[in-house]
């Protein structure tokens, strides 16, 4: 660890946290800290727990015992699995990006068609989707929308990004580049980033920390990427596929 | 009597409580010889002159000559057919189409409810009041988020359709002398509409609408995106909330006014039309509205020239607009 993270403030807390639905806990207590600027990969192979612990992170669900603490008006963006998002609402993808601007009772009001203009266009510009504007979001490919809404959370002036499986429709080209993308937002904005990802090449080389879930074995394993990697838990899990994520 | 051709006598000489609205005596004052007999104002606009023995096909000209008489229909035919529509595109959005049967059904319940116990109490309590605490608690039932699985909300809107049709039409039936009166509610065959009925309508469509423009924002982001905007503090449930108390108020003054069928069909027929031919969600609901306010006004002529019922004829014209946004929708697909 550098000294200078030392200093970095935190903005999540999770304290003998067990998360689970319906008050029925799936995974042992978690025990970790996110702090301003550091990447965060969460893996773990489907059903493993990694979207209710998301979700109760965010307050969305409640914990099943223990705590969250949050930092004190941290501003959160959530950008959830392409199937949270309803394709039917057609919005151009400026409109889209001016809803990462409201928070709390920040909507009432008289409905203006350009709203935030300035914000909008230069969170655009910033991730290379200023030709996407005025085009229907929902006409747009996977990779687009994804960067459509990233700079939904730039606009948002967003501390936190927290990102479900953000590029789980795209191939392997368009999902660099994404994760590229991220890098450099977090880098420029010192943005704190949580990703659920499967693509555990992609965790190794971006993450500085990452958390496995496993609901099946009831394991929770946080460390650095390749202390999660070497882990019997991990090697367990994955089979093959944990040896490519160790040498990339 | 009345003919298409004779001057009409001015709504406000109607004695609109003894036509319409149903009395708690069976043996209410009889029709004003002046006025259209209380038979005439259930079916078409045209049918008091048909009954009357006018059997030529009215015309452009008649309806004008008798514009005082049929003002206040129309006015209420295109205000609710303007607020369902704009209303209306965040029930399609919403995927909850059925929703808005449901509750209309429910507030038609409640006017009959108020009939019954005009008749068993010797007090009538207000239809309108009695149909928006129906529709409120259909909606209050629908909005609740089921914890079963094995049932998906569309059956408990079919459930509350069906049990609030069957229940208005058990109703109806105990009140013979309002039993056209309850068809009318139920499938929006009435011919005129009550001054206080049009200035419920005219107030709570403003109201409804005011409420739309001022939630604007948090409606769509709730709807399109509802974790993100929780997770940005938006307070999506009692938006929600907002959104189905603003359909359950315009619903049942309206289903008060015009009927069950038309109200259904104002609330997602134009709503339909405007998102096939609209990429953009603003110029969606401004649209509907417009598809919504032609509807009214042009399905109560067409029902006077053709001599139709009137909510068939308003939900047929919304039919036909949305027809011609597929239409229309396919020609640019294809240019």
């Amino acid at each position: 660890m550098k000294p200078s993270e030392l200093t970095r403030p935190e903005l999540f807390a999770c304290q003998r946290l067990r998360v689970g639905i319906g008050g029925r806990a799936i995974l042992p207590p978690i025990e970790l800290t996110v702090k301003a600027g550091e990447f965060w990969a969460v893996v773990g192979r489907n059903g493993a727990g990694k979207t209710t612990w998301l979700k109760t992170l965010l307050g969305l669900l409640p914990p099943v015992s223990g705590h969250v603490q949050s930092a004190r008006d941290v501003r959160v963006s959530y950008l959830p699995q392409r199937s949270g998002l309803d394709d039917l609402y057609p919005l151009l993808a400026r409109e889209v990006v001016s809803l990462g601007v409201e928070r709390g009772w920040s909507f009432l009001g008289v409905p203006r068609a350009r709203r935030h203009e300035a914000r909008v266009e230069q969170a655009l510009a910033e991730v290379g989707g200023s030709s996407l504007a005025e085009q229907p979001f929902r006409s747009l490919s996977e990779g687009q929308k994804q960067r459509v809404l990233f700079a939904r959370l730039v606009a948002g002036d967003a501390e936190v990004a927290i990102l479900d499986e953000p590029t789980s429709a795209m191939d392997r080209v368009a999902e660099r580049e994404a994760f590229e993308l991220i890098r450099k937002l977090q880098q420029r904005h010192g943005l704190a980033v949580l990703v659920v990802s499967h693509y555990l090449s992609i965790v190794r080389e971006f993450a500085d920390r990452a958390l496995l879930l496993d609901a099946d074995s009831d394991q929770v394993v946080v460390g650095t990427p390749e202390q999660v990697f070497e882990h019997p838990a991990f090697r367990k899990r994955y089979g093959d596929f944990a040896a490519e994520a160790r040498h990339g | 009597m009345v003919s298409p051709n004779a001057p009409p006598a001015p709504s406000e000489d109607l004695d609109f409580d003894s036509l319409l609205a149903p009395s708690s005596s069976p043996t209410a004052p009889p029709a004003p010889v002046a006025a259209p007999s209380a038979s005439s104002l259930v079916g078409s606009p045209a049918s008091a002159a048909v009954r009357a023995g006018h059997e030529e096909q009215p015309t452009w000209r008649d309806f004008v000559d008798s514009w005082a008489l049929y003002r206040d229909p129309v006015v209420c035919g295109v205000v609710a057919g303007a607020v369902l529509g704009m209303l209306g595109v965040f029930v399609v959005l919403r995927r909850a189409v059925f929703v808005t049967a449901a509750v209309s059904q429910s507030a038609a319940l409640g006017v009959a409810v108020a009939f019954l116990l005009g008749i068993h109490l010797g007090f009538t309590p207000p239809p309108v009041l009695c149909a928006f605490a129906l529709a409120l608690a259909a909606t209050a039932v629908l909005a609740r988020r089921s914890r079963s699985n094995r049932l998906p909300r569309e059956a408990i809107v079919g459930l509350l359709y069906v049990g609030a049709s069957a229940l208005a039409v058990l109703v109806g039936d105990r009140i013979a002398q309002e039993a056209e009166d309850i068809t009318a509610i139920l499938f929006g065959t009435a011919v005129l509409v009550r001054p206080q009925d049009l200035l419920a309508v005219l107030a709570v469509s403003a109201l409804v609408a005011v409420a739309l423009g001022a939630l604007y924002r948090g409606l769509v982001f709730a709807g399109f995106d509802a974790e993100g905007a929780r997770v940005q503090g938006l307070p999506v449930a009692r938006i929600e909330l907002a959104l189905w108390t603003l359909v359950a108020l315009e619903v049942s003054v309206t289903t008060r006014a015009i009927g069950a069928l038309p109200v259904f069909a104002f609330s997602v027929l134009p709503a339909m039309a405007a998102l096939r031919v609209s990429n953009r969600l603003p110029y969606a609901v401004l649209l509907a509205g417009v598809a919504g306010a032609l509807s009214g006004g042009l399905g109560y002529v067409s029902a006077f020239m053709l001599r139709f019922p009137v909510g068939a004829a308003e939900a047929s014209v919304a039919a036909g607009l949305f027809s011609l946004a597929v239409v229309a929708a396919q020609l640019r697909r294809s240019a």
